[in-house]
């Protein structure tokens, strides 16, 4: 089941391509006036869903990103959400942030318990920030924040080890909807986490509370999942995927997952078989992705006469990274974190309930 | 009773469920009645093995009452693990007159030529299925009980089926069940999966089959869907055809459980919209798998509902046709 957008259903997308220097213009005006009356009227928030994004380009991002921060991203498994634009959060109070959240971490696992005198509890927090992943100048600078803890039993002279670890980010996000916000909001609407559900939960909590903001899960729909699996292969020449992995799943009784894992090359052959004549070495359209998915569901259709539409697309993955319908990304390639990064801050905004 | 036989009793009674425990120690009559009677089941786990170990002391058994007992547990639970089907062939003169007594000496013969240190229980199960357990050594050391090899084979009939072994020992145990069944060659029925009972169903073909008839009669659809008589009215006809046709390819009523169906296409891209790819002559490379907790009936399921169209593929019927779930498709065919 796909995630119906209200902004998706209305058909506009071929109006939208021509009418858009139009709407730019319409909406500029808008923001102006929605400052002054201080609220984001509905017609700037309608984002638009891309129908063509840039071919990603493999860049060095050690050269805008700190080597270790980057250490940091990739090569893990994060869980996806969204959250709404946080008020009054100032990349200035880090330190004081870390001191609340440790606090409030604390006294709720606390609750309920004897304390007893002297016990120490060890929860640190810290909040820091990545510089250099923000594309444009209203990105807000990503936050990461890591939760250590001493484990059950240890030495007392045992360093703390990281049991949890999230962040906050916004990569070219849609530059109408940014600066509609009023100033006092700063938006870092994709949440990334990894660890422990119950430690998930506090630290939702704890920016409800403090920054008046809503979370919610961000699931990966099975168009977004056809673009990651475009990009991806469309990286081929550049390094190696090593492979393509789809996996399905059919609605049958009982369930089957149909998992296909095409070989790199040939994937990447009927990929530039896609990319029409006429458009730009850099930009993707819409269609190609279809037509690429369309074209390996074809090939399966000749051989096996199952139509996998029936189904949905449920996880992607390559060697450079690997997505599931869930709310799941793991990206492996540090050299393209700035294009999945975009494609996810995009889904974060599409969420946002206004 | 040394270190390890007593791991091996160890490792075997965490394996044993509780609720099974009492079944399978009586069967295995090498405890007295007072010693059966004095152990307490209501007891942790634990606390039981404990026990039992102290009596098997007492009794002097050894490793090879233990490797009784958990062959008397691999029978009963035969689906776990991972078993390979595989077919004999070009069957000797003698070999439909093999009988049990024959087969054993020639295989334990074999099998101890081929390598010196190896310990083999064979024993007949009471559905005429022969089960061996092997537990391998090699020239220096005693055999290893902790990881065994398990047979099933019946005798008169072309299929073994093996789990538990090594790639270093599979062509002495394939050679010494050729020697001792009169064939002259065994190969990979291509056919594995958890369930033993399902690999053995659809190798000798014991499922409820369907055959096309001249005269149909509609089959019952065992899990209906919500009705709407409208549209029913319309599809009857095509719903009919299709369970008949999913039935023909799969069988009918309950399907040996198969958990995954693997597919390596080594086939020429097949879109004729593409004009870039249809002329290619290499082939497009990929590995399909078909995954379910019963595959069998996603299938089934997947054709009489609509998902997959009529005529069911020779790919996907080759399953229950040729008994087997690993394929490599080339253009020349399966």
């Amino acid at each position: 089941m796909e995630e119906r957008n209200s902004t998706e259903e209305t058909p506009r997308n071929n109006a939208l391509a021509q009418r858009r220097s139009k709407s730019y213009r319409q909406s500029m005006r808008s923001c102006v006036e929605a400052t002054h009356l201080a609220y984001t009227s509905g017609l700037l928030t309608a984002l638009r869903i891309p129908r063509s994004r840039k071919a990603p380009k493999s860049c060095d991002i050690t050269k805008q990103v700190d080597p270790d921060q980057v250490a940091l991203l990739v090569k893990k498994e994060w869980q996806l959400s969204y959250v709404t634009p946080l008020y009054q959060f100032r990349h200035t109070q880090l330190k004081s942030y870390s001191k609340q959240l440790s606090a409030f971490i604390v006294s709720e696992k606390q609750q309920g318990l004897a304390i007893e005198v002297g016990q120490e509890l060890g929860f640190k927090v810290n909040f820091s920030v990545v510089l250099g992943l923000a594309e444009t100048d209203k990105d807000a600078e990503t936050v990461f924040i890591q939760i250590l803890s001493k484990q059950a039993f240890s030495a007392k002279d045992d360093a703390q080890k990281v049991v949890w670890s999230g962040w906050l980010t916004c990569v070219n996000g849609d530059l109408d909807y940014l600066r509609s916000l009023p100033l006092e909001f700063v938006s870092l609407p994709l949440f990334c986490t990894r660890g422990p559900e119950s430690l998930t939960v506090l630290v939702k909590s704890w920016f409800e509370k403090t920054f008046d903001c809503c979370f919610g899960p961000l699931g990966i729909n099975s168009t977004n999942l056809q673009w990651l699996a475009s990009l991806w292969t469309g990286c081929h020449p550049t390094i190696n995927i090593q492979y393509l992995k789809l996996v399905w799943t059919l609605p049958t009784l009982p369930p089957m997952d149909v998992t296909y894992t095409v070989h790199p090359q040939d994937a990447w052959e009927l990929w530039d078989s896609m990319r029409q004549v006429d458009t730009t070495e850099d930009s993707i359209s819409i269609d190609e992705v279809t037509g690429f998915i369309k074209g390996l569901q074809s090939h399966f259709f000749r051989h096996f006469r199952i139509d996998l539409s029936a189904g949905s697309l449920m996880q992607i993955s390559t060697a450079l990274g690997s997505s599931h319908h869930s709310g799941k990304i793991k990206i492996a390639s540090p050299n393209y974190i700035p294009t999945i990064l975009q494609l996810l801050t995009e889904c974060a905004l599409l969420k946002m309930p206004i | 009773m040394d270190d390890s036989t007593k791991r091996l009793l160890q490792r075997l009674m965490r394996r044993i469920p509780s609720q099974m425990l009492q079944t399978i120690l009586d069967k295995w009559a090498h405890l007295s009645r007072e010693d059966l009677h004095s152990l307490d089941f209501t007891q942790p786990k634990w606390v039981l093995t404990e026990h039992l170990l102290a009596l098997c002391e007492e009794n002097g058994l050894r490793v090879k009452h233990i490797t009784e007992l958990e062959m008397i547990y691999i029978i009963e639970n035969p689906n776990q693990g991972m078993w390979h089907g595989f077919q004999l062939l070009d069957a000797e003169e003698d070999a439909p007159s093999i009988e049990l007594t024959q087969f054993k000496e020639q295989f334990k013969a074999n099998l101890t030529e081929l390598i010196s240190h190896v310990s083999i229980k064979i024993k007949k199960h009471t559905d005429e299925a022969i089960w061996i357990r092997v537990a391998w050594g090699d020239n220096f050391t005693k055999p290893y009980h902790l990881k065994p090899t398990y047979v099933v084979h019946h005798l008169q009939t072309p299929y073994v089926f093996v789990t538990g072994v090594t790639s270093k020992h599979k062509p002495l145990l394939n050679q010494a069940l050729v020697l001792a069944t009169r064939y002259s060659s065994m190969k990979d029925a291509h056919l594995s999966g958890r369930n033993l009972t399902a690999i053995r169903d659809l190798l000798m073909r014991q499922y409820q089959q369907v055959f096309p008839t001249k005269h149909p009669k509609p089959l019952q659809e065992k899990n209906p869907v919500p009705r709407n008589p409208n549209i029913e009215k319309e599809q009857a006809e095509n719903t009919e055809n299709r369970l008949q046709m999913a039935c023909e390819a799969f069988g009918d009523g309950t399907l040996p459980q198969l958990q995954k169906a693997v597919y390596k296409l080594e086939t020429k891209f097949r879109d004729n919209s593409n004009k870039t790819l249809t002329g290619r002559e290499e082939p497009f490379r990929g590995v399909v798998e078909f995954a379910s907790t019963n595959l069998l009936e996603s299938l089934r399921h997947c054709v009489s509902s609509g998902m997959a169209s009529t005529p069911v593929t020779p790919l996907l019927s080759s399953i229950t046709q040729k008994g087997r779930n690993y394929f490599v498709i080339t253009d020349k065919g399966v």
